[in-house]
């Protein structure tokens, strides 16, 4: 008796569901532009403070982006336009820089935006009590004043030419929610109120984030209502929502955009799939201070050895390009004239043998001493697959290469800022502004600084010196191209690829840009909307 | 033996190379060495072990968990109010409700189908339905668990669409009614439940299984069925419940594996308990949350091991008349 | 030995392990490809004639893959266990033999590390040390003596007030020879069974460490990581998930069917 209930009790539940019938609806069909409707995402990881200059996560600063201004922000071009400035004036010293706030703008809790907000949070990032580790470009303002309401002045002791972008990364926070609180531990982190387009609407901690239209948003209200983000942690179950619906947009990886989908025509007819230029670029980085690689003929040769055609191919499945500058292609800073090193196996044999070394038994030697060493990168499945390219290949010419695999904390912390390592496989973004000071300055090479190869070349130093005080755009182009040739010269890394953005969206978001600008397509989202027609339904179970 | 616990957990994680500060902002070139020393000061990391340990000993006495590095300050373990009358969710306070009610769940799952399984098999010991019980439980053990995660999720998710993924609501949770809302939960929670369960059910089916098979040799039931009471009576009432006493010790001591095994479960389905809480923790090195839970977890244990001596106690006849006499 | 012949599952058990072990010694003859040659041009083909398992995302054999897997997977099996019951017969031995505070002590650290969920606490040390396939297996060795160690203990605690040890006692035979000549011996059944059932666990905590990225790393194969590897292309590529779900299911089952079958065999004896 007791067994009929139960299972009656399980029939039920599973009954009282009915299939979803999106195979059915068309999503191509067009439609004009209206408000309302939600957009459903994934991230992998919880944002754990809403004020992004104190968090330190991605996903911290993704859901703060789309709740806070900062002064500046770019356009589709990657070019600098005004977000809570209307406009700014830069002196001919270069050494101030005047903001003209927009006027009669209101923070989401209706309370006038002005300066008075903009100088309390640059105090903020800079107070030595604040948690942050993004302080130290805003301390090179050496002071900040409110001339009235809407005016700004940043004064500098130096010309410094990423000032711009700086300001384009500082949100600017409430002053008069934030004047009495402690900015470490204030309820605002959890509760934010900002200006852009979205405001928090609930936060389930562990599940998601729910996200609203603000009313107030400086420049205007967004199509789409809502915005709701689930925290999935492991990929292949964000895979298996997106196909199932529950989620609407996810970044995918090379063999999901060229393998799964294309053999799924179900798919097709419900995901858009859009590739565009990522940010970031992976390389393989060679500790200086470390024999052999203090001599550039076994960088070259090592170089030379490395097919990196074939790295994009089976890593990417082509969907990457190779780079020779440390800046996004396709953008005003790329050095397009820096000619590549060709995959040449011959000749990276030929440079081994010019420095001393010859083969025994399949792998080259110099001095009795075989020419191995191991290859440090962290948990990140393409890193270790290109890795293990980059293994068979100098196997292939005789150079022994063992791979090994660390977690990032451990990674950071035993090796990197030891230097107790002989070559890694990372990556780094691809920068907006050109300045490569932190990474290639001969200065920044102490324990947990950024040159932890151990670069170090005079001409080098210069030129990353005077490109931080020329603020003439054309000049310092021609800095930042001698910069980047020296750099290729010398094969202090090697570099691999800059791997495309992919991304799959449900066609139900419409206005999505089919070409996507320098900004990517994520750009406009404030533009996208959903037809009523495909709006999920809310209700059913 | 709460102190053992701690003092192990407290140096393994101090052994772990880096700290909070090596997160991401670790290679963020806008994130100045100086700063994150200067976070590190104010996290007492730069004092040493003992220091630090002693300092950790001295809160939780007062029941503070102390505050989450990692969340910036959310408190780890209940929540807080601060001047303004705002709540601030405790870490474990959100995650522990969750990742209990799975492993009750599983717990009252595993135990009742482990009795029915058991009974039979002892009951047909040898002849086919022992055989395959055993064979299904041995399966059902032997299954790497994520793999039928997500062969299940794929299966029961994607292609047919008969149970939720993942999470633990759907869309529109707030507009359903509570009944709905509670339906809603439970189809979200029989993927994972289910995954739990499926471990535990092995050894503790052979467990019933062999303990019952001992029982019904012995002599009192031999002289029960000369008595020519029914077979019924004679397995259920005298056999089993002299066979379930050893096995409320049993479940107590699963507690732990369940705990641990909840890691990956949680992770594939989603599901915001004290497993993701945990490895997320270890991996930003985010001590008071490392800490907090293993000291919860032990407890936690140890409470499941006092209830279940507590409840041997008080089911086992001869206990019972010895305290009453 | 009659009697694992006689009960089915138990035999099935052991011809499983024979079988796998057989796979895994000779891997290395009977893999039709390297393991880790990478062909661009076939990455993840499905099993075909030339690939009969297919291939992964870098091209490379799946059923090769899955042979020296084989041998991966055994060996972290063995060398866990190993190491698990070594410290668990001398902690175990002292405190059945010594009694008093020694067995004490070594009883509250048993509780102790049996309170703290294990799984956790490989996590953290794992997460610690690099990943290498040596520290793997210590550390699972480190966190599952605990079952051998009581075994042992209550073995020697009721064989020791037996006349043949009192008869070694008197003699004046070393507590040494008495443990290692007369108690150990005796107390082997539990003992291999808890050996046999500690390799299926270990296989099993192997693959649960690739799923999080810490079990063994590239570009070594084992069942784990090739599962792991394949699982976000599981609609698409089902020989990446199917077989080395199916491989540790297979093995796992047949030590826990051999070891059970033993235990029935020992316990019958007593």
């Amino acid at each position: 008796m007791r067994l009929i209930l139960t299972s009656l009790f399980f029939i039920c539940l599973f009954g009282c569901n009915k299939s979803q019938t999106e195979d059915v609806i068309n999503f191509d069909e067009e439609a004009s532009q209206e408000s309302g409707g939600t957009l459903t995402n994934a991230m992998i990881g919880e944002p754990n403070n809403l004020i992004a200059m104190i968090a330190g996560d991605g996903a911290s600063s993704a859901i703060a982006g789309q709740i806070f201004n900062s002064l500046l922000k770019y356009d589709e071009n990657l070019e600098f336009e005004g977000d809570l400035a209307e406009s700014w004036e830069v002196s001919k010293d270069y050494k101030t820089i005047r903001f003209n706030l927009k006027t009669k703008k209101k923070w989401s809790d209706d309370h006038p935006i002005t300066c008075k907000d903009v100088l309390f949070t640059w105090k903020a990032v800079t107070h030595p009590d604040t948690r942050t580790p993004y302080g130290s470009d805003y301390q090179l303002v050496s002071s900040a004043e409110c001339v009235n309401d809407y005016q700004f002045i940043a004064k500098y002791n130096e010309p410094y030419a990423p000032a711009l972008e700086t300001w384009a990364s500082l949100h600017i926070l409430p002053e008069h929610l934030l004047k009495n609180e402690d900015i470490n531990n204030t309820y605002f982190s959890l509760n934010p109120v900002g200006s852009n387009y979205y405001a928090l609407d609930s936060w389930v901690t562990g599940q998601q984030l729910k996200l609203k239209a603000n009313p107030n948003a400086i420049h205007g209200k967004p199509l789409i209502d809502n915005k709701v983000s689930r925290i999935i942690p492991d990929l292949s179950s964000q895979f298996m929502e997106l196909i199932a619906g529950n989620i609407d947009l996810m970044s995918i990886n090379p063999i999901q955009y060229s393998r799964v989908f294309p053999n799924r025509s179900e798919l097709n007819n419900k995901i858009n799939l859009y590739k565009e230029m990522g940010n970031g670029y992976t390389y393989f980085g060679f500790n200086l201070n470390k024999k052999p690689f203090d001599d550039i003929n076994i960088r070259k040769a090592i170089s030379y050895a490395i097919d990196r055609q074939e790295i994009i191919d089976g890593v990417l499945l082509g969907l990457g390009e190779e780079i020779t500058s440390p800046y996004k292609p396709g953008t005003y800073w790329e050095n397009k004239n820096i000619k590549k090193l060709s995959f040449n196996p011959q000749k990276a044999k030929e440079l081994l043998e010019k420095s001393g070394y010859h083969l025994n038994n399949n792998i080259y030697e110099k001095d009795g001493i075989p020419l191995s060493f191991e290859i440090l990168t962290n948990q990140n499945k393409q890193r270790e697959m290109t890795a293990v390219l980059i293994q068979r290949r100098l196997q292939d010419i005789g150079i022994d290469v063992s791979i090994r695999v660390i977690e990032w904390a451990s990674f950071v912390n035993r090796f990197i800022k030891t230097g107790e390592f002989q070559a890694v496989v990372l990556g780094w973004s691809l920068s907006l502004d050109p300045d490569q000071y932190s990474i290639w300055h001969s200065s920044q090479q102490g324990p947990g600084q950024f040159n932890f190869i151990g670069y170090s070349n005079k001409r080098v130093d210069d030129l990353l010196e005077k490109g931080r005080q020329e603020l003439n755009k054309e000049k310092r182009k021609a800095i930042y191209d001698e910069f980047s040739a020296i750099l290729y010269e010398d094969q202090p890394i090697v570099y691999l690829y800059a791997g495309y953005g992919l991304s799959a969206i449900h066609k139900k978001i419409k206005g999505v840009k089919k070409l996507s600008p320098p900004a990517g397509i994520y750009h406009n989202d404030y533009e996208w909307f959903v037809p009523t027609k495909f709006r999920r339904n809310e209700m059913s179970l | 033996m709460l102190i053992g616990i701690s003092l192990i957990s407290f140096f393994i994680m101090h052994l772990a190379p880096g700290d909070i500060t090596s997160n991401e902002s670790a290679f963020n070139p806008k994130a100045s060495e100086e700063s994150r020393q200067k976070l590190r000061e104010m996290y007492n990391l730069d004092k040493p072990i003992i220091v630090q340990y002693g300092l950790w000993l001295k809160r939780i006495a007062k029941l503070d968990f102390g505050h989450s590095f990692a969340s910036h300050q959310r408190p780890v373990l209940w929540q807080e109010k601060d001047k303004n009358g705002n709540i601030k969710p405790g870490l474990i306070q959100k995650a522990l409700p969750i990742t209990l009610l799975i492993n009750l769940l599983t717990i009252f799952l595993i135990f009742s189908i482990s009795i029915v399984l058991g009974t039979i098999a002892a009951i047909r010991k040898n002849k086919i339905p022992d055989r395959l019980i055993t064979l299904f439980v041995f399966v059902g053990f032997a299954i790497p668990g994520f793999w039928l995660a997500l062969l299940l999720m794929y299966s029961l998710g994607v292609s047919n669409q008969i149970l939720p993924i993942s999470g633990l609501h759907s869309i529109g949770y707030e507009q359903m009614s509570y009944v709905t809302q509670f339906i809603d939960m439970l189809k979200h929670l029989i993927l994972p439940v289910f995954i739990s369960c499926l471990s535990g059910l092995a050894g503790i089916s052979l467990y019933v299984r062999n303990g019952m098979i001992e029982i019904l040799n012995q002599d009192f039931i031999k002289t029960a069925r000369a008595k020519g009471l029914y077979e019924k009576k004679v397995i259920f009432v005298h056999t089993l419940k002299n066979a379930l006493l050893p096995l409320i010790t049993i479940l107590g001591l699963s507690i732990p594996g369940l705990i641990g095994g909840s890691v990956i479960a949680e992770s594939i389905f989603a599901i915001p308990g004290m497993g993701k809480l945990f490895y997320d923790a270890v991996l930003m090195r985010d001590f008071p949350v490392v800490m907090g839970i293993l000291t919860i977890g032990s407890i936690l244990t140890l409470l499941g091991n006092l209830i279940a001596d507590l409840s041997y106690a008080w089911a086992d006849p001869r206990i019972r008349r010895g305290l009453s006499k | 030995m009659k009697k694992i012949i006689k009960n089915p599952l138990a035999l099935a058990g052991l011809i499983i392990i024979l079988l796998i072990a057989i796979l895994a010694l000779f891997a290395s003859h009977l893999s039709p490809y390297d393991p880790n040659y990478i062909d661009i041009q076939s990455i993840l083909v499905s099993p075909n004639k030339q690939h009969i398992m297919g291939t992964d995302a870098l091209g490379r054999d799946v059923f090769s893959r899955m042979l020296h897997g084989a041998q991966i997977s055994l060996l972290v099996g063995i060398v866990a266990v190993g190491i698990s019951t070594l410290i668990g017969i001398i902690l175990g031995s002292i405190a059945g033999f010594y009694r008093g505070i020694t067995d004490t002590l070594i009883m509250r650290l048993v509780d102790v590390m049996l309170s703290i969920p294990s799984f956790f606490l490989i996590l953290a040390v794992i997460a610690f040390l690099t990943p290498s396939i040596w520290n793997i297996m210590i550390v699972i060795g480190l966190t599952s003596w605990m079952g051998v160690t009581r075994l042992v203990r209550a073995e020697f605690l009721s064989l020791k007030e037996r006349d043949f040890i009192l008869a070694a006692e008197t003699i004046g035979a070393s507590d040494l020879r008495i443990i290692l000549t007369h108690l150990l011996p005796n107390s082997l059944g539990p003992i291999i069974v808890s050996t046999v059932l500690g390799v299926a666990s270990a296989v099993l905590i192997e693959s649960g460490l690739s799923f999080l990225g810490l079990g063994v790393q590239a570009p070594t194969a084992s069942w784990g990581n090739i599962l792991t590897d394949g699982k976000e292309y599981i609609q698409f590529a089902w020989w990446l998930s199917l077989f080395p779900g199916l491989a540790i299911l297979i093995t796992v089952l047949g030590y826990n069917l051999l070891g059970e079958g033993l235990r029935d065999n020992f316990d019958q004896n007593t």
